[in-house]
Parts: structure tokens; sequence; C-alpha cells
């Protein structure tokens, strides 16, 4: 039951106040509509090119909650379908990963080759006197496959800008803090588990630099992020409320990158430890952050880049975690079920000592048994939880934090940013374009009618 | 064939428990151990707990991924790959400092959790080491309708130190490919 339907979306955020209404994190009817207007239509992260390296490899994902095959055919080609059989939909992969010579329905035995053309049908001849085609009957495609340096994205939309185009300044350069540091590979294992959440209270804890301090305080009175410095930018999550060093980026159709930035003494503290300097004893998180130092990464990132510790995403479901060097996936399974999919990336290149640090601190931090993450679940479920109530719904969700904020900088080249205190401007942000997505009838609508940061934010 | 055949450290010289006096009383005293280890996570005394590991203990829970028939010697991750969990001694203590905190929020109110511990195996032993395979039923309830249930099989090697047993390795293969908890809190 939806109590306070909206004329237009819009309406379920107040910007002007900075409220959000509940019930856009559980209403039924909102979340079939994201299916289509945001999953179905969106750019959606299906895997990495290395995690299906040959011919046959295929990686099973969702888009929205449909289950598709990503793959690459005899030709080497990067395919994604349904995976769904023509003939009583029955789902024609069952493996989560693998290599297969074609994709074989149990029920009836419909079998697709990797190209998803519908090769073989039993009794063909016989019970079909040979009248159905053959080429109508393939497997559902997505509207368009792309991959940008290594990140293999779809959608089902044909008429969906490209991918480049769609992920634009931001979003590059949020894949760009993993593709920049070198021949990147997927590690085997993506840890998946499920909460009784909406996926989008996921998505806004992305870029929430306020919750660490309380939701995590086990983790750093445990001693889970030994500093290197005295001042270590890794560790301002700590405090705050003293950080000036804030900086949140717009992209076009909801990408954000939010977070601080590295200061001067984090940055000179770098330096020291690629000089081999003794005082200083490296945290994991310090030796994470290296490879800024090298002037190709800087080229590649820019100085914004270069000195961001923001957490990037990318509209509508993926987090760039840049300090571990990984990508999240929150995976809608209902209004109030998400799945936390986490891919982790090395160097292929680095000395086996290199990436067994790198895989030990992506373990120990995220993940189901992640030093922070073991506290986030039950916060997530108990805030979704709390926007179901038909009382509470009367009651909007408060993003007054630096409401205020007159810093908007908007340069010729680049995306448009706000530098500032800790704030919560990229999940208004997010909600802002998620309403330009579910109001929008089409791509071309949509590239249209969707909001800028001048829109919603203010300049001096 | 579902077994996970991965050896985290060299093997030992594999046995058969045969019903002599002497495999009884070492099965005894394995099964006793682990059994008591099982209580003193379930009664939350999670200092006593640790004091069961080796210094140079692993604790390690691989990732499991649906896979076909022909694959399934690949099914979970291997050390060096990505894990749910994979500890040494100090990781583990910072987990039983962490629960000490006041502000570990997963377990705070602290969960309900009974841990049903059987089919005990010793597959493999020497004077000093033992490798046992057990199975486990996980069940954690919290606050008023949050439950979990964790099934799978544990693969310890325990090691003999001043007469008494430590946990020198534990590998957790869990049936799960997914896991339906919102976290893993806990301990295995």
């Amino acid at each position: 039951m939806e109590p306070k339907a909206k004329n237009r979306f819009v309406d379920y955020l107040n910007i002007d106040d900075h409220t959000v209404d509940r019930v856009i994190f559980s209403g039924d009817e909102l979340y079939k509509t994201e299916q289509k207007k945001i999953f179905a239509r969106g750019w959606n992260f299906m895997c990495h090119e290395s995690q299906i390296p040959k011919p046959g490899d295929f990686f099973l994902n969702y888009i929205g909650e449909e289950s598709v095959i990503a793959t690459r055919d005899r030709t080497g080609k990067l395919q994604v379908f349904l995976n769904s059989c023509r003939h009583r939909g029955n789902a024609v992969c069952r493996a989560e990963m693998g290599n297969a010579r074609a994709f074989l329905c149990t029920y009836h035995g419909w079998t697709y080759g990797l190209d998803g053309k519908l090769t073989g049908v039993p009794g063909f001849r016989e019970l079909y006197q040979e009248k159905i085609n053959r080429d109508e009957w393939g497997l559902i495609p997505a509207g368009k496959v792309q991959s940008y340096r290594g990140f293999v994205f779809a959608t089902m939309d044909p008429e969906a800008p490209d991918l480049e185009e769609y992920l634009g300044d931001v979003g590059r350069t949020g894949l760009n803090f993993i593709a920049s540091q070198g021949d990147m590979v997927v590690v085997e294992g993506v840890q998946k588990n499920r909460l009784e959440c909406n996926w989008k209270i996921v998505v806004d804890n992305t870029f929430d630099w306020y919750h660490a301090q309380i939701s995590h305080a086990s983790a750093f009175m445990s001693g889970a992020f030994p500093r290197s410095l005295p001042d270590d930018t890794a560790n301002e999550l700590l405090h705050p409320f003293g950080s000036k060093q804030q900086r949140v980026l717009f992209g076009d159709y909801g990408h954000a990158i939010s977070g601080p930035r590295l200061t001067d003494a984090v940055w000179d503290g770098l330096q020291r430890i690629a000089a081999r300097d003794e005082s200083i004893v490296p945290s994991p998180v310090m030796n994470s952050l290296l490879w800024r130092l090298d002037p190709r990464a800087g080229e590649e990132l820019g100085e914004i880049g270069t000195r961001s510790l923001g957490h990037p995403h990318i509209f509508p479901n993926l987090f760039v975690s840049t300090i571990t060097n990984q990508v999240a996936l929150r995976l809608p399974k209902g209004p109030n079920e998400t799945e936390l999919w986490w891919f982790t990336f090395v160097n292929k290149d680095w000395p086996d000592e290199v990436k067994a640090g790198a895989i030990s601190l992506a373990t120990r931090v995220f993940g189901p048994a992640g030093m922070l993450e073991q506290d986030d679940g039950e916060n997530w479920e108990m805030s979704t939880s709390g926007t179901r109530g038909l009382i509470a719904r009367e009651y909007p969700l408060n993003y007054q934090m630096d409401a205020e904020t007159t810093n908007l900088t908007v340069p010729e080249v680049g995306a448009p940013y706000i530098d500032t205190l800790v704030n919560e401007h990229a999940q208004l942000w997010t909600y802002r374009a998620w309403a330009d997505w579910m109001s929008a009838e089409s791509w071309e609508e949509l590239k249209q009618n969707h909001a800028t940061p001048q829109d919603v934010f203010k300049s001096a | 064939m579902f077994e996970n055949n991965d050896q985290l450290l060299p093997p030992l010289p594999a046995v058969v428990t045969e019903p002599t006096l002497e495999h009884m009383l070492r099965h005894f005293e394995v099964e006793q151990f682990l059994i008591e280890e099982a209580a003193l996570l379930d009664q939350g005394k999670f200092q006593d707990w640790l004091a069961l590991f080796a210094e140079d203990v692993r604790y390690w829970m691989p990732i499991r991924r649906t896979m076909t028939t022909k694959d399934t010697a690949r099914q979970f991750t291997r050390p060096g790959q990505m894990a749910f969990i994979d500890d040494d001694h100090a990781m583990l203590a910072m987990r039983v400092r962490r629960l000490k905190t006041g502000y570990a929020w997963a377990e705070d109110p602290p969960s309900r959790v009974r841990r049903l511990v059987t089919n005990i195996r010793i597959t493999a032993a020497t004077e000093d080491e033992i490798e046992v395979h057990s199975n486990f039923y996980t069940h954690r309830v919290r606050l008023e309708k949050e439950e979990d249930t964790w099934v799978g099989h544990r693969q310890d090697r325990l090691r003999r130190v001043d007469g008494a047993l430590k946990i020198r390795q534990r590998a957790i293969f869990i049936e799960s490919t997914v896991l339906q908890s919102p976290n893993l809190s806990n301990f295995f």
C-alpha cells in the first residue's frame, strides 16, 4: 500500500527542504517501476573481462531481478542474454561461472549457441515439421554490451547512450581508480550475501562519511586501521567533524564521487614511503595508495582524481572501493531484499607478497565478515524496516547536513563539484537522478530532462 | 568429490580409527575438545575460546561457488584467492577485542547462538598433530526474530602443545554460495 502516491517522482523529494520521502525505500509499486525504468534501461555491471577471458567462459549476473549470462562467443565478442529458454522460460545456465560450448535447456533440450542463436530443437523435423523459425527464437539479448577498460556492462535498452558517454567524467574516473593501476584482474572468488534491506539504503551509505565514527567504532577501537602518520587522511573517516577536506563530484544520470581528499601531509608521507624513509611504518591503507605517485596515474586521473579518497558510485548500483581495489554490486531482490557482491582486483604483475597484502586487506575490511561491513547490515535492515510503517511514512528522512552550502563550482572542463565538510550532497544527487530516471519514458526523454547540479545546489 | 582437498599445511599420515583402546581414547579426547570449544562460544566466553588457538593459527573460510559437476574441484576458492575469512592469530584476537568494545553493533545486544558439532572423524595423525573433520550446524537468533543458519564442514589441524590440544588450522567449508545472513559476526 502506498499511502502517498505522488503526481511526479520528484515530489517524493523535497529538494529545498533537503528531505526524502520514506516510501521510496519500501514501496512495492515504486520498486516495480525501478526494475523497468532504472535497471532495464541503465548500464548494469556484469563482470570484468579477466573473469571471462576465453570463448565459452561465462559469469551469471542480474539485470534488476532477472538472471543474465555474460559470456564470450566463438569470435571473442562479449555477449549478454537473459538466462531464460524461449520455449518455457526455464534457465539455460545454472552454474554461476564456468565454460560452456552451448547453453542447454534442461527441460526439453532446446540448445543455444554462445552467440545466443537457437541451434538445437529436439524433434525439429518430426514434431515441428521444421516450421518454427529458429532465427526468431534465440536467447533474448541485451540491447547493448560494452566494456570500459575491462569492466563489462550491459543495458537492455538499445537506445541507451554508449557506455563511455553514460559513465561520463565521473563514472570513468571512478573505474580509473582501479584501471589506472595497470593490468588489473579479478581475484578468484566473489563474496555474495543477502540482506533484508532496500538497495538504495546501501547505495546511500556509499557516500556516508558521517556513520563510520559510530557504525564502525568497534573496528577502530580494536585496531583494524593502524596509522602511518598522525593525520593519515585514510583515517579522516574517524574524525568527520574536523574534516574540511571533503569533495563531492557530480556526474550526469546520478554518478557521483564523494569523500575525503588526500592532505598534503599524507601526500608527503606517501613520497617518503616510496623513498623508503624508515621513520614511517607504512600501514596497509598507505601501501594501497602508493601507486598514485606514478606520473601516468596522475595523467589518467587528473589532479582531482589523484588526490581523491572519495567513494565513486556508478548509477544505479556499483560502488568502487578505492582503498581496497574492489567493486561492490548491490543487486535488488525485492523492495526489502538486496544482495551484495564484492569483486576484488589485483595487478597481474604485482609480486606475490603485494598481491597477498591486497587480498588480505580486502578480505579483512569488507565482505560479510569484514571489520567494517559486519556492523553495517543490521543498520540497513532496520532503516528499511523504518520506512515501511504507514505512520512513519508521514515523516520524511533528513538530509540537511551542510544544506546551506553555496560552494558548487562548475569548471569549464570536468565535473561540477563542491568542496566542503562531511555532507549528504551525493545522496541527494542520487535521489534527484532517481526521480529523473523514474519520470522519463525513454532514453531520449531522460537525456533531455535530467537535472544538472546547478538545479540542485547553489554556487557562491 | 564434494570435499575440499586443498591442503593449507603439508598432509599428515592417514589413519583409520579402529575399535582399539588407543584409538578410542584419542577420539574421545578430540571429541571432548571440540564440544568444549563449541560450549565456550555458545556461552560467549570468547577470550577463553581464543586461548585454544595456536599462535601460528590460520582460520580460513573460502568462498563456495555453484558449479557444474565437471568443475566441482573448483567450487571452493583456494588459499591465496578471495575468502570470506582468512585470519591469523592477531586478526582473530582483533575480532574478539571488537566484541568487547561495547560498539560491536552486529552482536550487541548479543545474539543467542547454538552450535551443533557432529560426525567427528580423525583422518590423519602423528604423535603431535591430528587432522579432524567435523560437521557443524550453527543457528543464530537475535533481536525479536532475526534468524540465521550456517551449515558446513570443518577441517581442523590440532597440535599438542605442553600436553594440551591447540587449533593450528581451521578450514570452514560452508554449503552456501550466497550467504543468507547479513554478516558473519560470529565464530565457527
